[in-house]
């Protein structure tokens, strides 16, 4: 597989490493009334599709990005590639 | 119909025109007392155990594909109880303990064969760590040797034991562990199952769980739908996909793990040879081929192929364990869909839903366990109550603490 | 007082050179690096006069050149100044950046042909999966090279530059060097 990395462009997917799931990111809260709820969900529970899946992959023989990579799990076809950073900030600005 | 040495003889004089197929092809009835989903090797297990040893009732197997379609037919065959924890190692050897009686158990030739299996040994803190495993063994009542270097030189003397990373310092060796012939498990698990009433119903694929108030009352299926009392589900890879229709997340991460199997050589390899340093294991077939993997690729993958780069890797590991590899010729390269749970260990549950069961989370260690996770599960749906030996396989454990995570890794499902 | 010598990251008294056909090999035991890193909005330097590339690629000023490394992330190099302390310099011409020492991290080996670029072109496509298309003089990355993480610059057509860890300094070198003597082979 080739991953299409946003700044360095299509690189072989040997030099990553792969985390899981792009839900990752969204940790909860630890503060909240429900944190232990929350956080079971986030650590062990996961969507886990046949088809599309944003996923995290960190480019370790490489520029040491963490990327969200859209993949189909069942074509091994890759959809997209975005700077995790990217998704994160996005996702912040979203929510202030 | 049942198998002995006269009946061969006989047919063998009447030109093989008697023999049957081995089960049925039935049409799904209206309802049943038991639907087991998953037609593999857990699943028929499931069935057989349920019908034979626990309950005189209506049970179904519902398969997508035909029977042992999926990974008992894709799986290296081996068998083996050579666990750590005290939740795992006793369900193992009582696996170990039922293959070791399957074969009279169900009057169907699965070539069980005891031929050993070699864990070996690179360090002191690997020997270490071998000697505890192999006390563990001993103490649930499994066999375990410990071997010096020289002791597995008798045995393999054809692997590389001075590689410079790895050289071979020893090794753990289950001398009761072995392969046994994978279709045939699935083969003699359909094949009892049907004897006893149950039903087999192929190319049925479950697309949904009707549930009331709580409770499952039936399944959708692409051959309409069939109404159960208990439903078990069994589907390894499938698992995500088949209980998203229940409207459940789990655990568990689907992963493609890959097998190879060589041309037919000479008997070349004595058992079972695992190279965990260098993700490499390996034995040789009845048929004479050299059945070997690795690693699983690491991605969520529900694809049953792999990419070249674990190709590679397991090929690199072959040529540093035993080098003349290097001069068989590869003959077919396939690939499974792994459960891969949260902790590496299964799950054989109640769920949230009332009559609704799961068995799942067999990572890449599967096979070796059918017997007994069939057993267990059908003890689960005919007394609500877990077998003495999985009484650990909870599903909420994760929720509770209560993780058996055997290589310590925690929850990273592609570390397992 | 004890008679100290210094060793190469090879562990010779000085650099080792080897040709094959076209290709000659020597380990660049003089060079010194120092990694740079923004600090979260602070503005990019021009440290010795030198603009920094962007990502992929490597640029060059007087006696110094930097490669980019990550996001905000630069690796410094200065030949032929192992032995003086090149980071103090550094940091100084990066105010408000994170400099760090690296020099005896890593091992850096230097590839010459005397034959264009056909005989770098060959050795990239034994050794590292990248696409030598987009990979011209003036571009760098890190990759792996026989599971080793490494820094591959093109620092011309003709010349390619591989900066690993000093620790498996020995493996790169023979991955190196056989790479470059199976291509010096005549083609049966």
């Amino acid at each position: 597989m080739l991953i299409p990395h946003p700044l360095l462009g299509p690189r072989d997917a040997q030099e990553f490493t792969y985390l899981g799931d792009a839900a990752l990111l969204n940790r909860p809260d630890g503060m909240a009334a429900d944190a232990q709820a929350a956080f079971n969900d986030y650590v062990y529970l996961r969507d886990n599709p046949a088809g599309v899946h944003r996923e995290l992959w960190f480019h370790e023989q490489g520029d040491r990005s963490w990327v969200v990579v859209t993949r189909n799990t069942v074509t091994h076809e890759i959809l997209g590639a975005e700077l995790a950073r990217d998704v994160a900030l996005a996702a912040k600005a979203g929510a202030a | 119909m049942k198998f002995s040495g006269l009946r061969v003889f006989t047919e063998a004089l009447r030109g093989h025109k008697g023999w049957k197929p081995l089960w049925r092809d039935p049409d799904p009835q209206p309802a049943y007392d038991y639907v087991i989903v998953g037609g593999g090797g857990h699943g028929l297990a499931t069935a057989y155990y349920l019908a034979t040893t626990f309950r005189k009732a209506k049970v179904a197997v519902l398969e997508k594909g035909w029977l042992g379609s999926g990974n008992i037919g894709r799986n290296t065959t081996i068998i083996r109880s050579n666990y750590l924890l005290p939740d795992n190692e006793p369900f193992y050897e009582f696996s170990m303990k039922l293959w070791e009686g399957l074969e009279q158990e169900f009057n169907f030739n699965a070539m069980v064969s005891q031929r050993g299996i070699v864990n070996l040994i690179h360090t002191d803190a690997q020997r270490d760590a071998y000697r505890r495993r192999g006390n563990a063994m001993l103490l649930a009542g499994a066999d375990a040797e410990l071997l010096d270097r020289e002791q597995v030189r008798v045995m393999i003397p054809f692997l590389n034991f001075d590689n410079a990373r790895f050289p071979i310092k020893g090794g753990l060796l289950q001398r009761r562990a072995g392969t046994a012939r994978h279709d045939g498990v699935a083969w003699g698990y359909a094949r009892g199952a049907d004897m006893v009433g149950v039903d087999l119903i192929q190319n049925c694929e479950v697309t949904g769980f009707r549930i009331e108030n709580g409770r499952v009352k039936g399944l959708e299926t692409t051959r309409g739908h069939i109404g159960a009392g208990k439903v078990g589900v069994a589907v390894a890879g499938s698992t995500g996909r088949v209980m998203a229709g229940a409207g459940m997340r789990l655990p568990i991460e689907s992963h493609v793990l890959q097998a190879f199997v060589s041309e037919g050589l000479k008997p070349t390899i004595p058992g079972v040879i695992t190279f965990g340093a260098g993700h490499f294991y390996v034995s040789q077939s009845d048929k004479g081929g050299l059945v070997f993997g690795g690693d699983i690729d690491g991605y969520n993958s529900y694809a049953q192929r792999g990419n070249l780069p674990v190709v590679e890797d397991v090929a690199e590991g072959g040529m540093a364990l035993m080098p003349m590899i290097g001069r068989a010729r590869l003959l077919r390269i396939w690939g499974g869909i792994m459960d891969m749970s949260m902790d590496g260990s299964p799950i054989i549950d109640r769920t949230p839903v009332d009559g609704l069961y799961l068995n799942a989370g067999w990572c890449y260690g599967g096979f070796k366990a059918t017997p007994a996770s069939g057993y267990a599960f059908a003890h689960l749906l005919a007394t609500d109550t877990p077998h003495d030996t999985a009484r650990a396989y909870r599903l909420d454990r994760f929720q509770r603490g209560y993780v058996i995570d055997e290589k310590g890794v925690g929850a990273q499902p592609n570390l397992h | 007082m004890s008679d100290l010598k210094p060793l190469t990251a090879l562990g010779d008294a000085s650099a080792r050179t080897v040709t094959h056909g076209v290709l000659t090999l020597k380990e660049n035991n003089a060079l010194a690096l120092v990694s740079l890193a923004l600090r979260r909005d602070s503005p990019e330097p021009t440290p010795f006069g030198l603009g920094l590339p962007g990502p992929g690629l490597w640029a060059s000023s007087g006696s110094i050149a930097a490669l980019w490394t990550g996001p905000g992330q630069w690796l410094l190099e200065a030949p032929g100044r192992a032995e003086s302390d090149f980071a103090a310099e550094a940091a100084a011409a990066c105010p408000g950046c994170s400099v760090t020492e690296q020099t005896d991290g890593f091992a850096a080996f230097e590839v010459r042909s005397a034959a264009g670029e056909e005989p770098i072109l060959a050795l990239m496509a034994k050794l590292v999966n990248l696409d030598s298309a987009r990979f011209g003089p003036g571009t760098a990355t890190r990759t792996g090279l026989e599971h080793m993480s490494v820094f591959v610059i093109r620092r011309a057509a003709d010349r390619l530059a591989v900066i690993g860890m000093r620790s498996a300094a020995g493996t790169l070198w023979h991955a190196l060097e056989t790479t470059a003597a199976r291509l010096a082979e005549p083609r049966a």
